[in-house]
């Protein structure tokens, strides 16, 4: 037992284990990550690109050879750590807790990185203004407006999703503007304008007179005429839809007409862009701990730099 | 405005020439006027580069050019606060050595690899996050580019008590730069991915060389405990630990794609 602790607090055993970590994610960087067996066979030959996939080089970071060392590391640090501080705290003056301050900080990382990395799950939607998507908690998210702003040479300047949140039909937060770099939270989800795009939609009259602009895969009703948009434009400016009729009135058919046009019920106005906003939604159950890691990383670094300052000798 | 880097550069040549000039031949004058010459390299690169950020509407800090220039205006003031510091011996070759740095940081940033229009930056670089850990990474880095030059002289000093003083200035520069460093490069620059992408860390080339090199002077810093003072592995270790910041700023650019725009 005593054996086995004078190895977990082995200050030698700390260095070896930093060194092997550092050796390992440099060279990682060199191979490719997450490619598939027959691309490392490709690229480094059969026997070292067999033995690279067999070592986990292909996906270093979730590998053994990552994960075994750092565990390592991480009982290491641990061990050190107790024993420092328990060193430290018999000293009658001049104690030094910025090391242990910053070491208890990278265990709280290690621990919130594995809550991070194995709990969090994400998903994205890509809406059109007046869209709505549900939320995992049941909530609902409306993208009211997007607005897509760039510099006069046409390099991006921001993206603002203005959206609402709504909760049994009552909104409960309205026109937020989400943006990048400023994410929504709401509780244990986290939103962000993760994305843009832009796809040709359909404007359309009905029979009422209200337009509508339909994307690929939208259908509209009027006067009981369906028209389902199969592609707004198939290259040659025209829309193909599928149009039905009202009950009685025929097999639907697939058409091809022009903005000008009309099918139905229904005018074909014009061929515009419709913007369409990517907003991301992550759940990460390690986001307080890491927070807090990370703070204490930064105190107990700064105390052990400011602590080493009053020291005479380095 | 634009001649403001070069006229910083010129400084810090005549700056590098002036200690050359002291190194090469001994006097008992004191060389004062090379550190003046940085201090006002920095001012003129600090003149710059508040130009630069009014112009873009954001600290300039989102390009090549602009983030060496803040790299070379923080090394030509670390230089300058280790001439006028009491607390560690001054030997004029680390100076120099910095200062050649310093110079080497502007000639990269003058040739071709640099872009140098004022370019307003994109979405995902326009956080406070960004600026922070730009800032504080190169500040770091400025010390690791110090105790670069220190651990050059630990390694060619000939005479024990000399190894010792220049060991002494290598450690005392990677215990002020780590703590900066890390706070940029790792907390805030995970803050800032949180931010913008919902992700602390990607493992991308670019992060995983900055934390390649927290582990070297991680290393460095804990070798010392159990090798003796003066120690020529903690010097090679602190020169290993600055060809690292070199690479992951330069070398994953060029050679591993990744996230990173620079």
């Amino acid at each position: 037992m005593q054996k086995l602790l004078r190895f977990f607090t082995s200050m030698r055993l700390a260095i070896a284990l930093i060194a092997l970590l550092a050796a390992g994610s440099a060279l990682a960087t060199a191979i490719p990550q997450g490619l598939g067996e027959a691309d490392y066979l490709a690229r480094y030959g059969r026997l070292l690109g067999a033995v690279l996939v067999q070592a986990g080089m292909d996906r270093y970071f979730g590998s053994l050879l990552f994960i075994g060392p750092a565990f390592l590391f991480f009982a290491n640090l641990a061990a050190c750590s107790a024993s420092r501080f328990a060193r430290e705290l018999r000293k009658k003056s001049r104690r030094r807790h910025g090391a242990d301050i910053l070491h208890f900080g990278l265990m709280l990382l290690v621990v919130g990185s594995v809550l991070s990395f194995s709990g969090r799950r994400e998903g994205s939607v890509r809406l059109a203004p007046g869209e709505s998507a549900e939320l995992p908690d049941g909530r609902i998210l409306r993208l009211e407006r997007f607005e897509y702003l760039s510099y006069e040479d046409g390099r991006p300047r921001d993206w603002i999703s203005s959206v609402s949140v709504l909760k049994d039909g009552e909104a409960q937060i309205e026109g937020y503007a989400l943006r990048v770099n400023h994410p929504l939270k709401l509780g244990k989800l986290s939103l962000y304008q993760a994305s843009h795009s832009a796809e040709a939609a359909l404007l359309v009259r009905d029979a009422a007179g209200k337009e509508s602009l339909l994307a690929r895969g939208q259908e509209l009703e009027s006067g009981g005429s369906r028209l389902f948009l199969m592609t707004p434009d198939d290259g040659a400016g025209k829309a193909v839809f599928r149009l039905e009729g009202p009950e009685g009135s025929g097999a639907p058919r697939v058409l091809r007409a022009a903005p000008g046009e009309s099918a139905g019920p229904f005018a074909l106005l014009a061929i515009r862009s419709l913007e369409r906003s990517g907003i991301q939604a992550v759940a990460d159950p390690g986001y307080a701990l890491v927070v807090a890691a990370l703070l204490v990383i930064c105190a107990g670094t700064f105390l052990a730099f400011i602590q080493k300052l009053g020291d005479t000798k380095p | 405005m634009n001649a403001l880097p070069t006229i910083a550069f010129a400084l810090i040549l005549a700056s590098a020439a002036l200690q050359a000039l002291f190194l090469l031949r001994p006097s008992r004058r004191e060389d004062r006027a090379s550190s003046r010459l940085l201090l006002a390299a920095a001012a003129s690169l600090l003149a710059w580069s508040v130009g630069r950020s009014l112009e873009i509407g954001f600290p300039a800090l989102t390009g090549t050019f602009e983030s060496l220039a803040f790299y070379a205006l923080a090394l030509c003031l670390v230089c300058f606060a280790y001439r006028v510091q009491r607390a560690l011996p001054f030997l004029p070759p680390v100076q120099f050595g910095a200062t050649i740095v310093a110079a080497s940081l502007l000639a990269i940033a003058s040739s071709p690899i640099a872009p140098k229009q004022a370019l307003p930056p994109i979405p995902a670089l326009r956080s406070g996050w960004l600026a922070l850990h730009v800032a504080f990474s190169f500040v770091g880095e400025a010390f690791f580019a110090l105790s670069f030059a220190a651990a050059l002289g630990c390694l060619a000093a000939k005479d024990e008590s000399r190894r010792l003083a220049y060991d002494r200035l290598t450690y005392g520069a990677i215990a002020v730069g780590y703590p900066i460093f890390t706070a940029g490069a790792l907390v805030f620059g995970a803050i800032w991915a949180q931010r913008a992408w919902g992700t602390w860390w990607s493992w991308d080339p670019k992060e995983t060389w900055a934390l390649v090199t927290w582990l070297v002077y991680t290393f460095y810093l804990h070798l010392r405990f159990v090798r003796r003072r003066g120690d020529r592995l903690a010097a090679i270790v602190a020169v290993v630990g600055f060809l690292c910041t070199v690479f992951t700023f330069f070398g994953v650019n060029y050679l591993l794609p990744g996230l990173h725009s620079y």
